[in-house]
């Protein structure tokens, strides 16, 4: 069983949002109005977190892309009063819309807080709504949402794959966000497998991962110079 | 948004389809591809094959289908009604529309006056530029111009090497980049291109320093910060020359091989002169320019030494050297470290890139109204000899304008761009636009400066629209982009080219016989006809980069390898472009166009233009004198001093304590990005602010000042002042002040009016005293919290 | 076996003439509070429209007012029936005035705050998928279970020794004869009924505890089951028990203090009752604070740098006024008023009462949302300001409260009236014969 797991570059990355955006066109993530967006409600399944160190000449600002850490033993699902969260064999932490009654635990619960609720009915640009990404089902009011590793784009890896009769090749499950990096800066792939190129940076000097010591056992690598 | 649409993405089967095309959000031309469903768009990403950015893409280019989409497009065109600039508008058909702007361009044609028209471009290259140029000339207006260019940055590098275009740096193979105030990862002319380097060189083990004074997204992925006082690049530049020469770290043999002005020289009339080398080591001794700069004389000699040692070591000049009263002397002094480092037309260093090779069109048809009216002086030239070097300047536009000079004007077309929303002078503008009997926008959504246009044809968004990017400034080869409908206008909108030769056709005569193509397109597909023809380069192709770099490398530029015209088009709609990654290696005469063939340190234009401007002063008492020319120029320095690289001061105001910076986020970057929801929303993702400007103070200051972060605090110019939130961070200057520039519109759709400030609402509208740049970081400010 | 006549003057006609007398004061005040109650009912409706984006709460503050007041109340509920059960088995006599107030403030209090969880949820039509497709796993779940056990435990409780109250309304005849019929289950005071009722109270009393005691763990479970810091510590269940019992006892004793005044209840609630359960108020108090002590001790020692970020947030961030006001509130003023003959005076206790109460509301503030507003990873600091609806459910809340105890009090005799007599008759004897039996046998000399 594969286990998919991401590797973001943090030396690469020069912090462009661009997998932000990326995420947000592909999954038909809600553009929240202004002042909500203010109040703390804006919706970032790849969010930034910024963090300056030191002072000049030593100053270090530190860019951090971060999507759902997928962790293998993951502190959300285990709280879910309705399985509205789960892992599944292949590492990938989902959500159930329909199902989730909002209550907002798994994201008290989740220790890097990544999740985001539908605060209000969700909204997109008035007249775009023709420009909806057809494979991800767009969400309802009041219920959480949050990375999801485009699991969709990997079902349909898997129908080719299972077309030509093969296994998924290193590099042919790509998320959006990779997609789309300019930097290059982040990698996806299957974990499990030795030759696959997460499975090299993951073990390199710089990996690390956000508060390993938790042991919830984050799936989402980075690598960096200052780090190591 | 059509119902029929809407239908089709309910009811459709649910067939995929991926298109090629190229962004048009901002001049860097990204390569995209777009997903379609059933036809319709449904997502962009980047297209992996396009050299300039290989997949990648900026938030605002992933975010373009909400511009396709966006509700508050044009959707045919408009007529303004009721008082100028109320935003009363009625839609009328394309036929009333191009009849009233005909009429009036036969009627000054008849009249003799077609010199009254005058055409407002924006940043528009390649094709398009000639089509425009083209309708001008047939019929008979020398009145073309674009606002922003990025030639208008260009006026250093004409100085120095003849030729205005801005330098392709070959970044790939420099081990060593040193920028002084170009936030090539942010703002840049690609910054896609640069990211994409960036992220390879990490692998590399390349070094970059970025001289800034605030810490861009460049400067905070640099391997080194240094921060310098605005206004200051000159004389940092120049203060490292003097650690290359003392120690004598430059590359000599270029240096007397192919510069003019190094060494002391006498002209032919023996009258001495003084030579860069003895003028800098002479004046620019670190312990001054650490006066000047802000800059300690040890980082100064740091960096000289790390430049001096390192090869290839490349310097880049941007926006924040250039955006001053100084910035040409300055660019010229960045640009002479280039030359001293011997960078030019080699690995690592910078050069000029071959235009492509497109088709020419037929000769435009001349009749003599045509002849008269192409004779008659621009109305932008300037009356009265400031900005001597200027391409175009607005503030001279605006000022003949206004006094009729040399004559009134009668139609205006305002193509892309938004003047009004980003010049200094807006103000006078604004009553410009007010002025014209005609003025023509042909904008997609209405912009600030189209508020005020009679008349608007809107034009396709690039995702309904034939046209072809070619060139991007600044990037490190030839190449053309294919902007191709993706999908069909999802409006009653028109292409502005085929605009063009429909009015040509409407006038008849010598301009109709200009114009032998029936469309636009057909003279895009005749333009890339001379580039099949030429034979060189090559189609992009998944295949292009590794292995087959190599074999253009072997078999030269020379790869015809199509069996016709037709194929050769099919294939380039299928993968988006054409480039060309081999450069012809150039003659020096073909690469320094200056008097002296050579790299001028002493640029002889400069006096050539000086000397002219004494002669032809255009006014009364013509007094033959250098003085008052140079000091109308209000330029400190004199004799040689004047046509070398030096510092010039800037006329900070003494009695306001704070610098104000601007600069571009990616997500909106010029502007342009304002009126999409997701990109305001992401608009300050690094500091956490959505849908609002902020105002960048460092710690310190902010305690000073008592404030506290996220804040209302007042910034108050000479001009206006400014309510704007505060953001406390630790990567700027004590003394500076940092808005970034995008959002505070009055137009551009629902989603962009009223979020934000503008910080133009209080610059000062003072300009580089030669290019005619605006001064950008000329202003100063105090600041208070606001109640 | 003689029918008793109603029309004879019962020796406790005081406490059951709040049920056959009403005044003007009454309805004027159950009308403001009902009034209260429709405005809650609106806003929630509203909030049910549009979304939770009508409350204060966001990202990373995802949990506000609702899940604080739901501790809080269930807390409050805590008390009434453990009391009454701890002192019908340690066969405390001076119980017998107070045991039927606190099992109400249980049975109606414990409704509200199980309600408070369904206020909470983003989709509160989906709530049947609890049962549909419920995750035993999830503590929110234990809290469902053991919630719904105590509700029923202690409904019941209150029945049962309410029975032969009912019997007397009965039999007294009146308003309401069906509904006190068939609540009356046909008791007629035979000896049998009487062996079968006290066998029932007694079983009840001893089941009713350790499900009491459950409820608040499981609850303070939802926060120390995760590992955020300032939530994940073995501590809570303890120290959330502990609580509710204090902030319970004070709440009893402001019912109490209340019904004497207004319905004239100084003939059977005298200083000593409150004499003893205020004793029993500052025991709390100083357990409460030795469990807080602790809690924080432990933190600060340790000083895992998340854990102290969150401590230091509460002793000198934004929320150090609710801190040190809670410390205040459950700690320096009642023990200063209990520990001091001079201020426990009936007014003193109430006032102690009071600021314990505000004070472990204080505290269920201070527990939920510091924890939230201080992520983990290098976020900005969360706000959390809640909004008028939030304010309003809160409202609604106390209202409910207040209305529906009223209401009982027009229904039930809020005094237990059998076990009154009980005490006259059999409990005077009992006790006697059980001071002898602690006393050492008379030696048989001549
Ligand atoms: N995102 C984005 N990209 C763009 C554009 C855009 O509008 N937005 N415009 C395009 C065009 S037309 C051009 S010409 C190029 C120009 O692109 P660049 O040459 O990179 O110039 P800017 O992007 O203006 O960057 C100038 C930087 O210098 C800093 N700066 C400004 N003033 C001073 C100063 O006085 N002293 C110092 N030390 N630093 C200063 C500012 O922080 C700013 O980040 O960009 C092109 N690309
Ligand atoms: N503060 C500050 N100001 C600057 C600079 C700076 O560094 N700082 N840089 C200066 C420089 S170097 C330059 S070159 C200028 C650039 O100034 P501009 O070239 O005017 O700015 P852009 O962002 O390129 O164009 C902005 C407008 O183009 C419109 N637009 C976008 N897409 C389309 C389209 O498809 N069709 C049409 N018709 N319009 C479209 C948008 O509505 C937007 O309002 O800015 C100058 N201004
Ligand atoms: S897109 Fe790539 S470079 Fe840009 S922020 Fe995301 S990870 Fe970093
Ligand atoms: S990061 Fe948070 S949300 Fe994602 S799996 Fe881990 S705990 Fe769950
Ligand atoms: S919010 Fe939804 S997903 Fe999260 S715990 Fe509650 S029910 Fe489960
Ligand atoms: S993996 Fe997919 S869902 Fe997750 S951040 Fe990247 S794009 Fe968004
Ligand atoms: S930089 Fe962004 S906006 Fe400009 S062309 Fe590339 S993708 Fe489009
Ligand atoms: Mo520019």
């Amino acid at each position: 069983m594969a286990r998919w797991a991401m590797v973001i570059d943090l030396d690469k990355c020069t912090g462009c949002g661009a997998c932000m955006a990326a995420c947000k066109m592909e999954n038909n993530v809600a553009i929240v109005k202004p002042d909500e967006a203010q109040n703390g409600r804006a919706m970032f399944w790849m969010d930034m977190i910024t963090t300056y160190e030191g002072e000049y000449p030593n100053l270090e600002v530190k860019r951090m892309p971060r999507p759902c850490f997928h962790c293998d033993d993951p502190p959300c699902i285990k709280v879910c009063p309705v399985r509205a969260t789960y892992i599944n064999e292949e590492g990938l932490v989902g959500q159930i819309y329909k199902r989730c009654i909002g209550c907002r635990y798994c994201m008290a619960a989740c220790p890097f807080t990544v999740k985001v609720f539908n605060w209000e009915n969700p909204q997109w640009l008035d007249e775009a709504s023709t420009c909806f990404n057809p494979d991800v089902s767009r969400r309802m009011v009041g219920v959480v949402e949050k990375c999801s590793f485009c699991a969709h784009r990997l079902m349909k890896v898997k129908e080719d794959a299972a077309q030509e009769k093969r296994n998924i090749l290193d590099g042919e499950y790509v998320p959006a966000c990779m997609e789309s990096c300019p930097a290059d800066a982040i990698y996806f792939g299957d974990i499990e497998d030795k030759q696959s190129v997460v499975y090299k940076l993951a073990h390199s000097y710089r990996a690390y991962r956000v508060m390993a010591d938790l042991g919830v056992e984050p799936k989402v690598y980075y690598l960096s110079k200052r780090k190591a | 948004m059509p119902s029929r649409l809407i239908e089709q993405a309910r009811r459709g089967p649910g067939i995929e389809t991926w298109k090629n095309t190229i962004c048009g959000l901002c001049s860097a031309g990204c390569g995209i591809r777009v997903r379609l469903v059933d036809g319709l768009p449904v997502y962009v990403k980047g297209n992996p094959m396009y050299p300039i950015n290989q997949g990648g893409l900026c938030p605002l280019g992933l975010n373009a289908l909400h511009h396709l989409y966006h509700p508050d497009r044009l959707k045919g065109p408009m007529k303004q009604v009721g008082k100028f600039g109320s935003g009363k508008w009625e839609s009328i058909t394309w036929d009333e529309a191009l009849k009233t702007v005909s009429d009036a361009l036969v009627k000054l044609r008849n009249e003799g006056n077609p010199h009254q028209v005058a055409f407002l471009g924006h940043d528009e290259r390649g094709l398009m530029h000639r089509h425009i140029a083209r309708f001008m000339q047939a019929y008979g207006s020398p009145n073309y111009f674009q606002f922003s260019p990025a030639q208008d940055d260009g006026v250093a590098y004409l100085l120095m090497q003849g030729d205005p275009q801005i330098p392709a740096y070959d970044v790939l193979n420099a081990k060593l980049i040193v920028s002084f105030g170009s936030n090539f990862l942010e703002e840049g002319h690609s910054p896609i291109y640069y990211t994409k380097l960036y992220g390879h060189h990490q692998d590399s083990q390349t070094r970059y320093v970025q001289i800034e004074s605030r810490m861009s997204l460049t400067a905070s992925n640099a391997d080194r910060w240094v921060t310098i006082r605005p206004g200051a690049y000159g004389a940092l530049a120049l203060g490292i020359a003097y650690v290359l020469l003392r120690e004598e770290l430059y590359d000599t043999e270029f240096v007397n091989a192919h510069t003019f002005g190094f060494e002391d020289w006498t002209d032919r009339s023996g009258t001495k002169h003084l030579g860069f080398k003895s003028f800098v080591l002479g004046n620019y001794y670190p312990e001054r320019v650490a006066e000047l700069t802000g800059v300690p004389s040890a980082t100064i000699l740091e960096l000289a030494r790390e430049l001096g040692n390192t090869r290839p070591a490349l310097v880049i000049g941007g926006q924040g050297a250039v955006n001053n009263t100084n910035g040409t002397y300055s660019l010229m002094a960045v640009q002479s470290l280039n030359a001293l480092l011997g960078n030019f037309e080699r690995a690592g260093g910078l050069y000029s890139i071959d235009e492509p090779p497109f088709g020419a069109l037929p000769v435009v048809q001349r009749d003599p109204t045509g002849e008269a009216g192409n004779g008659r002086a621009s109305v932008a030239r300037s009356q009265d000899g400031s900005f001597p070097l200027a391409p175009f300047s607005m503030k001279t536009l605006t000022k003949n304008i206004l006094e009729d000079q040399p004559y009134p004007v009668g139609v205006l077309f305002l193509y892309g761009g938004n003047a009004l929303f980003e010049t200094v002078d807006h103000i006078d503008f604004a009553k410009v636009l007010q002025k014209i009997p005609l003025v023509v926008s042909f904008d997609s959504i209405r912009t600030e400066t189209s508020e005020y246009a009679h008349l608007i044809l809107p034009d396709h968004t690039f995702f309904e629209t034939w046209d072809e990017v070619s060139n991007v400034p600044s990037v490190g080869f030839t190449h053309i982009g294919i902007q191709q409908p993706v999908v069909a206008p999802l409006f009653e909108t028109r292409h502005t080219g085929d605009v063009l030769i429909d009015l040509a056709k409407r006038i008849g005569g010598s301009v109709a016989a200009s114009f032998a193509f029936e469309s636009y397109q057909e003279e895009m597909k005749q333009g890339m006809n001379g580039v099949y023809e030429s034979g060189e380069g090559a189609i992009l192709s998944a295949s292009i980069k590794g292995k087959w770099l190599q074999y253009l490398q072997q078999r030269g530029w020379q790869i015809g390898r199509y069996s016709s015209f037709d194929e050769f088009w099919a294939q380039l709609l299928e993968h988006g472009g054409w480039w060309n990654p081999i450069r012809k290696q150039k003659p020096w005469e073909k690469v320094f166009h200056t008097p002296s063939g050579k790299f001028e340190f002493y640029s002889q234009r400069l006096k050539s233009t000086f000397d002219a401007l004494v002669k032809t002063t255009g006014d009364q008492q013509s007094p033959q004198d250098l003085e008052l020319v140079l000091s109308r120029l209000n330029i400190s320095a004199r004799g040689d001093t004047t046509f070398l690289p030096h510092h010039e001061p800037v006329p900070f105001e003494p009695d306001l304590p704070m610098h104000l910076v601007t600069f571009q986020p990616l997500a909106i970057r010029n502007g342009n990005g304002a009126h999409l929801p997701m990109m305001q929303e992401m608009f300050g993702y690094t500091v956490g602010r959505y849908w609002d400007s902020w105002v960048e103070i460092h710690p310190k200051t902010a305690s000073d000042y008592g404030i506290a972060d996220g804040q209302w605090i007042w910034l108050e110019s000479s001009v206006a002042s400014l309510r704007v939130r505060a953001k406390i961070t630790p990567g700027i200057l004590l003394n500076v002040v940092a808005v970034p520039f995008g959002l505070g519109h009055s137009s551009c759709g629902r989603y962009a009016r009223g979020h934000g400030t503008n910080p133009y609402s209080i610059m000062r509208n003072t300009y580089d005293l030669l290019s005619g740049k605006p001064a950008l970081e000329v202003t100063k400010v105090k600041i208070s919290v606001a109640a | 076996m003689e029918i008793q006549d109603s029309r004879r003057p019962d020796r406790d006609e005081l406490l059951y003439r709040p049920i056959y007398e009403t005044g003007r004061g009454f309805y004027i005040t159950a009308g403001m509070l009902l009034l209260v109650v429709l405005w809650a009912a609106y806003m929630y409706l509203n909030q049910v429209r549009s979304g939770l984006g009508v409350t204060g709460m966001n990202q990373p503050v995802t949990w506000g007012f609702y899940i604080v007041n739901f501790v809080f109340f269930i807390g409050i509920s805590h008390a009434g029936t453990l009391i009454s059960a701890i002192l019908r088995l340690s066969k405390a006599e001076w119980r017998r005035p107070i045991t039927r107030m606190a099992e109400v403030i249980t049975a109606i209090v414990l409704a509200i705050g199980g309600l408070h969880p369904i206020l909470d949820l983003g989709r509160p039509d989906r709530m049947v998928n609890i049962f549909l497709s419920g995750r035993l796993q999830s503590p929110l779940l234990w809290d469902v279970t053991s919630i719904t056990a105590y509700f029923t435990a202690s409904t019941v409780y209150l029945y049962v020794p309410m029975i032969p109250d009912i019997a007397k309304l009965r039999d007294r005849g009146g308003k309401f004869q069906w509904l006190y019929a068939f609540m009356a289950w046909g008791w007629e005071g035979t000896e049998h009924q009487k062996k079968v009722l006290n066998r029932a109270i007694n079983i009840l009393m001893v089941m009713v505890i350790p499900i009491a005691v459950s409820v608040h763990t499981v609850i303070s479970y939802i926060f120390s089951m995760t590992l955020q810091p300032g939530w994940h510590s073995t501590i809570f269940g303890p120290y959330f028990v502990v609580g509710a019992i204090f902030s319970g006892i004070a709440a009893l004793l402001i019912v109490m203090i209340a019904f004497r005044k207004f319905y004239h209840l100084e003939k059977y609630l005298h200083e000593i009752h409150f004499q003893y359960l205020s004793t029993l108020l500052l025991i709390m108090s100083i357990i409460w604070f030795y469990f807080t002590f602790s809690e924080y001790l432990t933190g600060v020692f340790g000083a895992e740098p998340h854990e102290m970020q969150i401590i230091m947030y509460k002793f000198k961030g934004p929320f150090a006024i609710f801190f040190w006001g809670m410390v205040a509130c459950n700690f320096v003023i009642p023990v200063i008023i209990l520990a001091f003959k001079r201020f426990k005076t009936i007014r003193g206790i109430l006032v102690a009462s009071c600021t314990v109460v505000i004070g472990m509301w204080l505290e269920r503030l201070i527990i939920v949302v510091p924890s939230l507003a201080n992520p983990r990873m290098d976020l900005p600091l969360g706000i959390y300001v809640p909004t008028v609806t939030e304010w309003a459910l809160f409202a609604g809340g106390l209202a409910v409260f207040v209305l529906g105890y009223m209401v009982f009090s027009k229904f039930f005799p809020i005094i237990s009236i059998w076990e009154i007599e009980e005490g006259r008759t059999e409990g005077l004897k009992e006790v006697e014969e059980r001071i002898h039996s602690y006393l050492p046998a008379e030696s048989a000399s001549s």
